[in-house]
């Protein structure tokens, strides 16, 4: 079954005296058990789409169903399979992670055993049960935004929502909320995530969405995505190439003291037979995630929208 | 997962009301500054016959305190901790939510309660039911102050704004019409006036019930009284229903 499924949908913000199209008849589906990652730039409308998927906005167009029930007629049978971390939200600082994790479990529905060994379980997990007890108050940011994975991860939702879930967080931290959700998925469930971190989403996700100003531009399974951009190889070589020559394979980018061109298979390959010849040092890759968004977005993900209007 | 009912409006009592308290327990004195400043400066003006007057009006600042600290607490919960998406995103329905934030806010001001209605014994003259008549209108003020608090949560963006709702809120409900003194010393011809807020119809119960009012309260005054103060609650009720936004638009 499908996890999710948009159709056509679309929302406009609308306020007194102006209106925001932030998402442009989106149309995507999800497969159970899959944890898909939406990229996109600020303002991309990555939250607006999360927003409606876990019944906290309504879409002004089109429809979308969450595990077989609409979003908005069936909205009660959504929510009673569903949890979510909005993007910036923080946990009580009066509570400490254990009870975080009870009391929103019991709130919930769980019963007081079943919710204390969850909440032991995911503790554990996400690397807090030496936090267990300490007052969110005197938390680092990582550790909170943890607690606040391991309450949703502790959960029994079928499908939960997790909008820029490591924002802050240090590698090993990353990692160990990496670890949590690839497990979530491997029991079934089904992992949405928003993100800025390419690599992650590369290294989380078997499945991509790129949102670029309201619209999907691409979806899939990564290889899927690779398959579908121009130039599906990274070739950096050091010197011994002129710009002209390189510009016959593609638009070479100077980074510093090398040079960056994505090209075709072929094209790679005679490169890498000139370096060869000249002694040049070369590495030849498949592109990765960034690369992917470069080409399919023209922009780089770390530009925002403002800044490229501006620009434009 | 299905809600169960008790057991989440337990826990969210637990998280917004048990918890707090236990790790800061000043929370407790907070809820008793105002009526008590009212009954100070009423006792230092008016001399030992109006502390009566400022038990009763302390009983019905004290229920309203629950509606101001709602809307600042929700709006909170809502814009700065995006906690209210998470219970939206969750089995919890909109009306337990709402029933656990004001019984926790109810916690807070359990205190104040004890201390007004322990005065209210000192110095006020029961009349006979007069204590059911206090606790229905308290109990009928509080789902309108509750009613009230949600609503205005759900349209305020930022908890600076609750700051600025709270004040005018107790000014328009609790000082301006007659909680602390009786109607009619509200000149005649603006009386009516008085009538708009429902914590007139509230104090008027109050202090006829503590055997206070110039007038005795009658039978009929009383079901008047709490009729309205009914229809109020009722009406603010059907406002947070139909107005309210659970989910945005
Ligand atoms: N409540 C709102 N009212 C009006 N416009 C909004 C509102 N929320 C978002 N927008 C606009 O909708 C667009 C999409 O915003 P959204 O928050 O979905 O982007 P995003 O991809 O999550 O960005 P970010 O990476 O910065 O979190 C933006 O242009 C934003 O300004
Ligand atoms: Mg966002």
């Amino acid at each position: 079954m499908e996890a999710l499924k948009a159709t056509g949908l679309s929302k406009r913000y609308v306020w007194s005296g102006g209106s925001n199209q932030a998402l442009k008849e989106v149309t995507l589906s999800v497969p159970t058990g899959s944890i898909l990652g939406l990229i996109g730039r600020n303002g991309a409308g990555k939250t607006t789409f999360l927003r409606i998927a876990s019944t906290s906005l309504l879409p002004t167009d089109g429809s979308m169903q969450i595990l077989g029930h609409d979003v908005v007629d069936d909205s009660v049978a959504v929510r009673e399979r569903i949890a979510v971390i909005p993007q910036e939200s923080r946990p009580f600082y009066w509570m400490n992670p254990r009870e975080l994790i009870y009391y929103f479990l019991t709130m919930r529905g769980h019963t007081k055993a079943d919710a204390r060994t969850r909440a032991d379980e995911a503790l554990a997990e996400l690397g807090l049960t030496e936090y267990a007890g300490t007052l969110v108050s005197r938390l680092s940011g990582g550790l909170r935004r943890r607690a606040m994975v391991a309450m949703v991860m502790a959960s029994d939702a079928e499908m939960v929502f997790l909008d820029e879930p490591t924002t802050g967080l240090d590698p090993l931290a990353r990692r160990s909320v990496w670890e949590a959700i690839r497990k979530a998925a491997k029991a079934n469930r089904t992992i949405f995530l928003t993100t800025h971190y390419l690599d992650e989403a590369d290294a989380l996700s078997n499945r991509i969405a790129i949102l670029e100003k309201g619209k999907l531009l691409a979806e899939g399974p990564r290889e899927a995505i690779t398959a579908k951009v121009k130039h599906p190889y990274r070739v950096v070589v050091s010197d011994g190439f002129s710009r002209s020559e390189l510009e016959r394979y593609g638009e070479p980018i100077w980074l510093e003291n090398r040079w960056l061109l994505l090209t075709g298979e072929r094209e790679a390959r005679e490169i890498s037979k000139m370096a060869l010849e000249r002694g040049a040092k070369l590495s030849l890759a498949p592109v990765s995630l960034e690369d992917i968004f470069m080409q399919i977005v023209g922009k780089d993900i770390s530009v925002d929208e403002a800044e490229a209007d501006e620009g434009a | 997962m299905k809600e169960r009912k008790l057991p989440s409006v337990w826990a969210i009592v637990s998280m917004n009301g048990f918890l707090p308290l236990r790790r800061q327990p000043l929370f407790l004195i907070n809820t008793l500054t105002s009526p008590f400043s009212f009954l100070f400066l009423l006792f230092i003006v008016g001399g030992a016959a109006a502390i009566p007057y400022g038990v009763a009006g302390g009983l019905v600042l004290t229920i309203l305190s629950i509606g101001t600290s709602l809307q600042g607490d929700m709006t909170h919960y809502k814009t700065d901790l995006k906690f209210q998406e998470m219970v939206v995103a969750s089995p919890v329905k909109a009306g337990t939510y709402v029933t656990g934030m004001a019984l926790s806010e109810f916690v807070f001001s359990i205190p104040g309660m004890t201390v007004f209605v322990v005065l209210s014994f000192v110095y006020g003259h029961y009349i006979f039911l007069g204590g059911l008549v206090v606790a229905a209108a308290l109990v009928l003020l509080w789902i309108f102050a509750t009613a009230l608090g949600f609503t205005l949560a759900t349209y305020l963006a930022d908890v600076r704004e609750t700051f600025m709702i709270a004040p005018i809120l107790s000014i328009a409900l609790t000082v301006v019409p007659p909680v602390y003194y009786p109607v009619d010393r509200i000149w005649a011809p603006l009386r009516p006036l008085a009538y708009l807020s429902p914590t007139t119809w509230a104090a008027n119960l109050v202090q006829g019930a503590l055997g206070l009012s110039p007038t005795p309260l009658t039978l009929a005054q009383g079901l008047l009284d709490g009729a309205v103060l009914l229809l109020f609650a009722i009406v603010l009720f059907l406002i947070a229903w139909k107005k309210a936004q659970w989910r945005e638009r």
